[in-house]
């Protein structure tokens, strides 16, 4: 157990060496009712101790550097060192956003291009930045399709439909603009059901929200019928592009039908996704909602004898949308981020699709090794697939109800157990409609080495002692950890006297 | 591989490669990364007066190379407690130490800015308090909050129906105290110390004799005033929200930084973002664990508290390290470098015959406005020409303030800056003449 920041207790003097203040004339600046009267008990370390507390806490943390991160949903790719060197340059960590055009055409070269590069590969026409994560890009992707309908003079539309499968954060989003969720059941095989939503679609439809492929990782053949339905009765289509590492260069949004798509740069496009953020979600639109995207985004003309900018020939400036919702991030989204995820993007280029098409293949691999184990195995129970279908995309989900109904060791047990393994657990219970779910993604960067010897894992664990299951993990930094207790005690910070270690 | 996509109907596959250049190596991007970045002009290059809301801090060096150690770079949110022991624990440090700094008991690991995360605790305090004041959905907020950061608040409150009421300003740069009683009664006021012209406000540590005790006072902070200035916890604030970027982080062309969210108890359960508790393992060992979840999106869905999902977290631990490498001592000398810069600054440019505060008699910290001949957006090309940059043209944000400048100070500000500066302002006023 790695002691707390807490612990360190030196000297009341130490603290990280600074240069002196410029100037001992600002005795008078601050007004004593103003002034602090307790500084923070913040720790009292060395760097040198202070490099090892973090270094010991982060051997107690799994990435994907660590080992196999088969997290679905979440696209938990391999993120590429090359991104972190660029961004060290000081022509991006040492930029402040309100810089005058002209001391960031470098920046602004590489928006303009990123705009370009996912309108592209999404088929819409236009592309904001701002947004910082994906579930920002829904807000603001839905805040625009609000103001399309209020200036068509049809506000009255306050609905907005999303599948029993969706994401969590579609409802959320939809419900932060002020809109009513309809929620609709999915089809026995985890698939659109278009009755339901025919019948839930009417003059009160503002929107609906739907993945493909979907959480269950199958392709929703029937989405260009769904996108029919929902535009005959005047709502709009918005493409939640979580999954959009399953299909990049094979299909896009735009030939779909959707008007609104947004982009998990920290998942497609390999922004480390750091403990839970940074991200990035960029959204596109269709022509009639590029109007009102969030300000600004970046256009550019052709450049003037007198301006050299990046020496490409043209000048980069930005520039105000006709109609724009304003801000949803207080500058111009993680820009950080973006420039990690355009490096990623010259990695491959035109050759995009080769990303989709490994992830597929590696996704559809794991699928049928998982499924096909050693016949002298004895396995308490097999897993059913989440959805019956012939092929996935990026992910695949399996449920573990058969184990629970025989030795009841659930689809929790199981995650916990291949931690011991040294692997991270999938995804777990989600989506919802699949009981005991499992949900797998295992991206394009993994080998057939990796996936073969989960597989084979995975099926030692169906075959263990269920004690040793349902008490696992072993061998992790603690045994399993009560989320209950935790609840229930409430203990968000570091009290003298609560101290428990 | 055509098999693999064969569920995908052949109407809407795509025709043909991504009209997209073709693919290149790591040294070939870096090249052209080189070419791009290095065409930008950095903050560090030359004397630059410019914040406005960010910090031309100083990162200390373990921090970056310490966080993006790859099994903090690379992890995913701590849904599996036992293997993420490393970013759990930081983050509950983490919480501790802006609790300490804002003197509030309970803080999250992360919003996505200052803007969002004062916008979030608007829609919060209005959950808690709507059914408990005479007016509900009502929002009090001061007319100095700058425009992007009003254009964030009003797209988190537009669609679920709250007014946002303006709170207005004296001659002297500071809160109207007679016209903020009006606020009593609401949901929230939300004000901001230091507010947009760099003003420490002393009037705001009496808004809660003012407001009452029913409406939630919430504080937008600029963190590095907090080694000097009394945190709003002191004073009644309920919300303490802010940009946390000093700590941890450069500029970064406006992201990714994060904001920080503290509040009181009262405001737990339904306040935004993840939260980090200590909890136990089967063996009774101390453990960490994301906690009161069911207020989240992923279990709540359109019932949530918010929609965040993907927050800062990476930035927040790079924020720890840097606070713990700061400690107490280390942040009041932080604070105080700051504010000896800022008068240093103020003092030397003033003397310059045409160029006058906007706020004489207000105190400030880090930034303060000026008022000089013509439009400061000529002024401040003229000075940029000349090698500086001189601060934020307040012409941006308010039309009536188009020959006011925002000159902001930091910690790193020398004496060679403020000379260059006041050349530069010097040649304007003899330019515009």
């Amino acid at each position: 157990m790695t002691g707390t920041i807490f612990d360190f207790n030196g000297s009341k003097e130490a603290g990280w060496s600074q240069p002196d203040p410029i100037t001992e004339d600002y005795s008078e600046a601050i007004p004593p009712q103003l002034r602090r009267s307790k500084l923070p008990e913040w720790p009292r370390a060395s760097e040198p101790e202070l490099v090892r507390h973090y270094t010991q806490l982060s051997q107690k943390n799994f990435g994907i550097d660590t080992g196999f991160y088969p997290l679905g949903s979440c696209t938990m790719k391999h993120n590429p060192r090359l991104n972190e060197r660029i961004v060290q340059h000081p022509g991006i960590d040492r930029i402040h956003p309100l810089q005058p055009e002209s001391q960031v055409q470098g920046l602004l070269a590489i928006y303009y291009e990123m705009q370009e590069m996912l309108a592209i590969c999404s088929g819409m026409d236009a592309v904001t930045l701002q947004p910082v994560a994906g579930a920002q890009g829904e807000f603001t992707a839905i805040r625009c399709i609000q103001e399309y309908h209020r200036e068509r003079g049809e506000g009255h539309r306050d609905k907005v439909i999303v599948p029993d499968s969706a994401h969590g954060t579609n409802p959320a989003s939809a419900s932060m603009c002020g809109y009513q969720i309809i929620e609709i059941p999915s089809a026995h095989d985890g698939r659109i059901d278009l009755d339901a939503l025919r019948s839930a679609v009417g003059d009160d439809t503002a929107a609906m929200m739907i993945t493909n492929p979907s959480t269950l990782g199958v392709f929703e053949p029937e989405i260009a019928e769904a996108t029919e339905i929902v535009h005959n009765a005047g709502g709009q289509m918005y493409y939640d592009g979580a999954n959009f590492n399953a299909i990049l260069g094979k299909t896009d949004p735009g030939r779909m039908g959707f008007d609104a798509v947004h982009y998990n740069l920290h998942k497609t496009f390999s922004q480390p996704h750091g403990g839970g953020g940074p991200g990035s979600g960029p959204i596109g639109v269709k022509e009639h909602l590029s109007k009102f995207l969030p300000s600004p985004i970046v256009g550019r003309r052709e450049a003037m004898e007198d301006e050299v900018g990046v020496a490409d020939g043209y000048w980069y400036n930005w520039v105000t949308p006709e109609s724009t919702i304003g801000k949803v991030q207080q500058w111009n989204g993680n820009a950080g981020a973006v420039v990690r995820s355009w490096a990623f993007y010259r990695r491959y280029g035109r050759e995009l699709e080769t990303m989709s098409e490994h992830a597929v293949l590696n996704a559809n691999y794991l699928r049928h090794v998982m499924m096909n184990p050693d016949p002298n195995l004895q396995i308490h129970a097999m897993p059913v697939e989440g959805c019956p279908a012939d092929l996935v995309k990026h992910e695949f989900t399996l449920s573990m109800s058969p184990l629970k109904d025989t030795n009841g060791v659930t689809g929790k047990d199981i995650a916990k157990r291949l931690l011991d393994y040294g692997y991270m657990a999938p995804t777990l219970y989600f989506p919802q409609i699949v009981p005991e779910c499992l949900m797998f993604e295992p991206t394009e960067t993994e080998s057939k080495e990796v996936l073969d010897k989960f597989a084979q894992d995975f099926h030692s664990i169906l075959a263990e002692d269920p004690e040793i299951v349902l008490s696992s993990p072993h061998t992790t930094p603690v045994g399993r950890v009560d989320e209950v207790w935790a609840a229930r005690n409430l203990i968000l910070r570091y009290n003298k006297s609560q101290d428990l270690s | 591989m055509d098999d693999l996509f064969s569920d995908i109907p052949k109407k809407i596959r795509s025709k043909g490669p991504l009209p997209l250049p073709g693919p290149q190596s790591e040294e070939e991007i870096i090249r052209d990364a080189n070419k791009l970045l290095g065409a930008n002009v950095d903050l560090d290059c030359r004397p630059s007066f410019l914040s406005a809301g960010l910090a031309r801090n100083f990162v200390p060096s373990m921090v970056p190379m310490i966080a993006t150690r790859g099994e903090f770079l690379t992890s995913y949110t701590p849904y599996q407690p036992e293997v993420s022991q490393g970013m759990l624990q930081a983050m509950w440090e983490f919480q501790t130490m802006i609790s300490e700094l804002v003197e509030l008991p309970i803080s999250n690991v992360s919003m996505y800015d200052a803007s969002t995360s004062a916008a979030e605790a608007i829609t919060c305090a209005v959950r808690v308090k709507s059914k408990k004041v005479e007016k509900p959905n009502t929002v009090f907020v001061s007319e100095l909050v700058p425009p992007h950061r009003m254009s964030v608040i009003q797209n988190y409150t537009q669609g679920v129906g709250i007014e946002i009421i303006k709170l207005p300003h004296g001659e002297d740069g500071l809160l109207d105290l007679e016209k903020a009683s009006s606020a009593s009664g609401s949901c929230a006021v939300y004000v901001e110390q230091p507010n947009s012209f760099g003003i420490l406000d002393e009037g705001l540590m009496r808004l809660r004799e003012i407001v009452g005790e029913k409406t939630a006072i919430i504080v937008g902070v600029d963190v590095t005033t907090l080694g000097l200035v009394e945190p709003p916890g002191n004073w009644g604030a309920d919300i303490v929200v802010g940009e946390g970027q000093p700590f941890g982080i450069g500029p970064t062309a406006g992201g990714p930084i994060y904001g920080i969210f503290a509040c009181t108890k009262d405001f737990l359960r339904l306040m935004p973002g993840r939260i980090v508790g200590q909890s136990i393992d089967t063996s009774g060992k101390t453990a960490y664990t994301l906690t009161l979840s069911t207020r989240e999106q992923h279990i709540r869905r359109h019932r949530a508290t918010s929609n965040i999902c993907s927050n800062e977290t990476l930035i927040a631990l790079m924020g720890a390290m840097h606070m713990a490498l700061l400690g107490p001592v280390g942040l009041e000398k932080l604070s105080t470098r700051i504010l000896a810069s800022t008068v240093r600054t103020m003092n030397q440019i003033t003397s310059i015959e045409g160029v006058e505060l906007a706020f004489p008699n207000s105190p400030v910290f880090r930034e303060f406005a000026i008022k000089i001949p013509g439009k400061s957006e000529d002024a401040l090309s003229h000075m940029d020409k000349l090698g500086v940059t001189a601060g934020f043209d307040l012409g941006n944000w308010w039309k009536d303030k188009s020959s006011w400048i925002l000159v902001g100070c930091d910690e790193r500000t020398s004496d060679l800056d403020i000379k260059a500066l006041k050349d530069a302002l010097k040649s304007w006023v003899e330019e515009s003449r």
